[in-house]
């Protein structure tokens, strides 16, 4: 279910028409992202579909050609240092600042900073993650740079997380308790999560807004139980000469086809869809519910798997 | 009480909590004034969004069957009846899940109850018959009865 008249501070980030163009390729094409306020929303797009450049809009690292990015009411451009203030940000980038730095010393360093840092949520959060405090961050793994730009961000408890991509470069373990340590932030502090991920289903039960990003443009978002319900898979058996209904066919998102049956995700109220099937001369024989990833991937191009 | 969720399940994980926390109580993992696990410690070792946590326990709790006391926790009811409208509740979710899965596959109630029947007296021959003999002899039956309703 969408908000139509919802107001701009329903949504704890929301962008209009942002754009952005490096040179010949467009990054972002008018995205109109809302992300509502104490949501998980979970953006899905394959590499390079722009999802890190959305993030680095809200943080304001990068400016857009055209568009605005409005987050808690502020505007990104020009109150960028407020916004960064109530945001914590894992980003795309694995090189942290402050190699020379240990992990302890960049700690308390970023703590500095802000007023509202828990010193013993950070520290349980390191102990958790295995953060090795006296290694310099300089020498740390991929996964270990990942494991401390969490701490940095959660640290705080912010009202909005940036995650992009965080579980990226962490092992099965630490995975699964990075997600259980956010599970747990979320029901101790009131949060609002704007994640990227690779791997949806690891997502599948903590999301509850889904956006897919395919070539820098925002093709879909909508909450989980909308796209679950409204993304499933028509099998049938159709006639000779059979062709798709006009109604169906913008919607018919993949397919694939043995003899006469016919087996496709479709868009749209179970109901309708097969009542159009049905109307075309089709006989429908089996519907399934899809997986969030399944249903999600189904907006993206059939090379995105 | 352990949760475990499904995630072939289709429906929503709430009710899937639901569901487990009504089947510890059938069984007897979960009994009158037994504490359940916190929202955030549900949320954490299930890895789900603690509102689907808090959906759950709203719902049981709004059905009477846990209860909230402040800055203690959530625990079971203590006059919690499991067996009626517990047992109730979840043959209905089972009942439910059936049904969907029949309509989709074209099939008419009744022709799913009969099913139920022959696979059940069928299962019920082969755990307690061991000779082929008697088996057929089962099967034959579990045809009489299917072909008498």
């Amino acid at each position: 279910m969408t908000h139509p008249n919802a107001s701009a501070s329903d949504y704890a980030v929301a962008t209009h028409g942002l754009s952005k163009r490096y040179g010949r390729k467009t990054a972002l094409d008018q995205v109109e992202l809302r992300v509502p306020d104490g949501a998980v929303y979970v953006l899905v797009g394959v590499n390079g579909a722009g999802k890190s450049t959305l993030f680095k809009m809200l943080m304001n690292l990068e400016r857009p050609d055209a568009g605005t990015a409005v987050v808690f009411g502020l505007d990104t451009g020009r109150e960028g240092p407020e916004v960064r203030a109530q945001v914590g940000y894992v980003p795309d980038r694995q090189d942290a600042p402050y190699r020379s730095m240990t992990c302890a010393r960049l700690l308390r360093h970023v703590a500095a900073f802000y007023p509202e840092w828990d010193h013993a949520y950070a520290d349980r959060l390191v102990h958790a993650l295995g953060v090795p405090p006296q290694q310099l961050v300089g020498g740390l793994s991929k996964g270990g740079t990942r494991r401390l730009q969490l701490v940095l961000a959660l640290a705080h408890r912010p009202a909005l997380l940036l995650l992009d991509e965080p579980t990226d470069g962490l092992d099965p373990v630490v995975r699964r308790r990075a997600l259980a340590l956010l599970a747990e932030h979320l029901a101790d502090t009131p949060t609002t999560i704007l994640i990227s991920t690779h791997h949806i289903q690891e997502l599948e039960s903590l999301a509850d807004h889904v956006g897919m990003l395919r070539d820098g443009r925002l093709v879909a978002q909508m909450p989980r139980e909308e796209l679950q319900r409204t993304v499933r898979s028509y099998q049938f058996e159709v006639p000779d000469g059979w062709q798709v209904p006009q109604e169906l066919q913008a919607t018919a998102l993949r397919r694939s086809s043995a003899g006469r049956d016919v087996r496709c995700t479709l868009v749209g109220e179970e109901q309708e869809v097969t009542g159009r099937l049905v109307a075309s001369g089709a006989r429908v024989r089996q519907v399934s519910t899809l997986a969030l990833e399944d249903a999600a991937l189904a907006f993206l191009p059939e090379d995105a798997s | 009480m352990l949760v475990t969720l499904d995630p072939r399940d289709e429906r929503p994980l709430y009710l899937q909590i639901v569901d487990q926390v009504r089947r510890a109580l059938l069984d007897g993992t979960l009994r009158a004034e037994d504490p359940l696990p916190s929202v955030r410690e549900l949320a954490g070792e299930l890895v789900v969004n603690p509102r689907t946590v808090s959906q759950a326990y709203r719902e049981l709790e709004g059905e009477g069957v846990i209860y909230v006391r402040r800055g203690q926790g959530t625990f079971v009811a203590p006059t919690i009846h499991p067996d009626r409208r517990e047992r109730r509740a979840l043959v209905r979710g089972v009942a439910e899940r059936a049904l969907v899965e029949a309509r989709r596959n074209g099939l008419e109630v009744e022709e799913l109850i009969t099913m139920i029947r022959e696979v059940a007296v069928e299962e019920e021959g082969e755990e307690s018959l061991t000779t082929p003999a008697l088996r057929t002899a089962a099967t034959a039956a579990t045809a009489a009865k299917g072909g008498a309703a």
